[in-house]
């Protein structure tokens, strides 16, 4: 009876320790920035009735958050080789890295913020700057940090103007990039191309012999009808989406060279050349391109490991994004590293974005795709000599940034909405075009 | 007489302390979490914990109304539990019946078409995602043109609301039918069997002993199946965030998702939670409906 009970109780227990082990981890950020650990390193071998003399070292923790998958190599550098390189120049410091998804990022970081514990730093979408910044959650590292304009001045103006906001800079940039248009090689070959466009008519009138080699395969394929899908055509084209000043849309998301570039991706779309991707179907744009199935696409330096890794034989030809009236622009991504008003661990954290902006952390993290923000490292023998960085590097010197606006991403969202009901032929460009802008001015202050 | 009192009120006592345990996390992530929400759900809702929030009344709530997307997903869910509910419940019956028949192997097929149920609901949607893929190499796809060849082109299941929301439907129903189908084989087999003799003594035919007997019999568990399953059904969100994540232009939303994208994505907490409890109220309403119908039903019997 005795046993029959005992044994009816620990498998009870057992099972409630399976269940709790098989629930899913929670995701919680791993620093814990309010006090500092006291850290004992090993005692020294001792011989004898010595006395131990032991350290004691209190250490800061600093958390870093990136967007980095966990199995990438840009990640697999960063916590292998660059941070160890950095906790052992300062064993008093300790960055705790954690990797989210790029989708999950902005959700996580919103419940940490409203919790009151935020990450003390985070690699920043450079669109997120401006909105995290008005929202007071970033602290202004230009008066933060007494040495800031000695690093303002090494990085590239561009990318440095994506942290400023209403008087301040609220973070330095950490690395840039840029898209160029990469087609596979064997379907332009089939298809009896010897040379990429280098203009947009040119570009487009491409898609006839594309078919003739293949009815099935498009010419053009991306991932929706998002901002950074649609600015550089709206850019090459001469048009924009609002003025300088971010006051109106009015004569431009719906101004005449806009327009004509909508047109043309519609008459484009229904005439096969675009990939159903745009609408969200069909197979993915970087299997498309591997396979074959797409002629190519518009995409940055990170391409080519992607595409390496599934499809080795696969030739990418590199070419400048086609010209239209306003010249070949491409638009600018790249990250900035940020520091919460939040955080514990400012003067931690400041270290640890010098260790960031530093020639060899840059130039480590170049050979993982990431290219660098400081004008010392671009003009290295490294990067001069890559296979593949100097064809971004040419298209960085016109590319643009996306307006620094803190309602940035409700404005990616009409525009994105925009284009989707034109693809789906429910409204004629002009029109949904002149709703998108009803929409976004208000958003402006309209 | 002492002891008497001091054993029930020490029994009491233990009562209380089994409870105790299940109180307090029930306080904590049940009803502080509820009332909070109520409270946000009257304020301009700032995500920043050192700015205060400016209270605005029942105004979340009044927007609401005039927010065609709410309406539009209130609309769906609504379809939804519509078509789930029922689907589960007609297939649940008709399978209960026929199993109920069935000597032989029983406990195999009743295990089998009960698997769904405890099948992560995510790894579900994601590969009903996958078999309705819009291209020609989705499983649903390849099967109607291929090999029934009862179309000529893939159907772009996903690009169009109306067409979107059947993979949705089919995961909704495959998921609960099983379930339903336990229930009402439970209740089945509770009929006594001399019910069944006595009238197919007195010459009724099998199917009218089934609809004049054995249905009415089971109206009461018909009606609290129907219940949890409406109930469950407007909590609807995995599959439709999962599976088409509320495209195409938020036309496949239903509420849950949509507050989750008002929540999280617009950042409009307190709006988002004015959201929530006016899907308590219609949850709670329709209950009340359903429970006046199985008083009066069970009345009748």
């Amino acid at each position: 009876m005795n046993t029959k009970k005992y044994l009816r109780i620990l498998i009870i227990v057992l099972l409630l320790a399976l269940i709790t082990a098989c629930s899913s981890p929670a995701t919680e950020p791993v620093a814990d920035t309010d006090s500092p650990e006291l850290v004992s390193p090993e005692e020294p071998v001792e011989e004898e009735a010595e006395e131990v003399v032991e350290e004691v070292v209190s250490v800061v923790n600093v958390s870093f958050w990136h967007t980095y998958n966990e199995e990438s190599p840009e990640n697999e550098m960063l916590t292998n080789t660059l941070i160890p390189m950095f906790e052992e120049a300062h064993p008093e410091i300790k960055i705790e890295s954690l990797s989210v998804a790029y989708p999950d990022f902005r959700t996580k970081l919103m419940t940490a913020i409203a919790g009151g514990v935020a990450p003390d730093l985070i690699r920043a979408d450079i669109i997120w700057v401006p909105e995290f910044a008005d929202m007071g959650a970033l602290a202004a590292l230009d008066d933060l940090m007494p040495d800031f304009n000695d690093y303002a001045e090494k990085v590239f103006p561009g990318p440095l103007s994506t942290n400023y906001w209403n008087g301040h800079y609220y973070g330095l940039p950490l690395d840039t990039n840029t898209k160029v248009m990469l087609q596979n090689s064997d379907v332009l070959t089939a298809a009896g191309i010897d040379q990429p466009a280098k203009t947009v008519d040119e570009f487009w009138a491409q898609c006839a012999a594309v078919k003739q080699a293949n009815q099935d395969t498009y010419l053009f394929a991306a991932d929706g009808t998002f901002a950074w899908v649609m600015l550089p055509w709206i850019w090459s084209g001469g048009g924009n989406i609002m003025d300088e000043g971010f006051t109106t849309a009015d004569g431009y998301l719906n101004g005449p060279e806009t327009v004509a570039v909508y047109e043309m991706w519609l008459d484009m779309y229904k005439e096969g050349c675009i990939a159903p991707t745009m609408l969200g179907e069909g197979i993915d744009t970087f299997s498309g391109v591997g396979q074959g199935l797409y002629a190519g696409f518009d995409n940055g330096p990170w391409t080519y490991p992607i595409l390496a890794g599934q499809y080795e034989d696969v030739e990418l030809v590199a070419s400048l994004f086609p010209a239209g009236q306003g010249g070949s622009v491409e638009v600018v991504g790249g990250e900035d590293v940020v520091l919460f008003e939040q955080s514990d661990a400012k003067d931690a954290s400041v270290e640890f974005i010098r260790f960031l902006l530093s020639e060899e952390y840059q130039l480590k993290m170049a050979e993982v795709g990431q290219i660098p923000v400081l004008s010392s490292a671009i003009n290295s023998d490294y990067l001069q000599d890559h296979p593949y960085y100097g064809i971004f590097l040419e298209q960085l010197a016109t590319a643009k940034a996306r307006p620094a606006h803190p309602l940035w991403s409700q404005i990616d969202e009409i525009m994105t909405d925009a284009g989707q009901l034109i693809l789906r032929e429910e409204m004629t460009v002009q029109e949904a075009l002149d709703e998108a802008v009803s929409k976004i001015n208000p958003l402006l202050g309209n | 007489m002492n002891r008497m009192i001091k054993k029930s009120l020490r029994n009491t006592f233990t009562a209380y302390l089994f409870i105790l345990p299940g109180l307090v996390f029930t306080t904590l992530w049940l009803f502080y979490p509820m009332i909070r929400a109520f409270q946000l759900s009257f304020y301009n809702w700032n995500l920043m914990p050192n700015i205060p929030n400016t209270f605005i009344g029942f105004d979340n709530y009044l927007s609401a109304f005039q927010d065609d997307l709410f309406w539009l997903t209130l609309k769906n869910t609504g379809v939804y539990v519509l078509v789930t509910v029922l689907g589960q419940l007609f297939l649940g019956l008709l399978l209960a019946l026929i199993l109920d028949q069935v000597t032989k192997g029983r406990v195999l097929i009743r295990t089998l078409l009960y698997i769904p149920v405890v099948t992560s609901i995510v790894v579900a949607a994601l590969l009903f995602r996958y078999l309705f893929n819009s291209s020609d190499t989705g499983l649903v796809n390849y099967f109607l043109t291929d090999v029934i060849g009862i179309i000529a082109k893939p159907i772009p299941w996903l690009r169009e609301a109306q067409t979107a929301f059947i993979p949705v439907f089919m995961l909704g129903i495959w998921k609960g039918v099983g379930w339903a189908m336990v229930i009402f084989l439970a209740a089945l087999q509770s009929i006594p069997e001399e019910y069944r003799e006595a009238a197919s003594i007195d010459g009724a035919s099998h199917t009218q002993i089934i609809t004049k007997i054995v249905i009415p019999i089971l109206i009461p568990t018909i009606l609290l199946v129907m219940i949890l399953l409406t109930n469950g059904a407007f909590k609807v969100y995995v599959e439709v965030a999962l599976i088409t994540g509320g495209n195409p232009l938020h036309r496949t939303e239903v509420l849950l998702s949509y507050i989750y994208y008002q929540g999280f994505e617009r950042m409009n907490f307190g709006y988002a939670n004015a959201l929530s409890f006016m899907l308590a109220v219609v949850i709670f309403s329709i209950n009340r409906i359903q429970l006046r119908q199985q008083k009066k039903l069970t009345h009748d019997i």
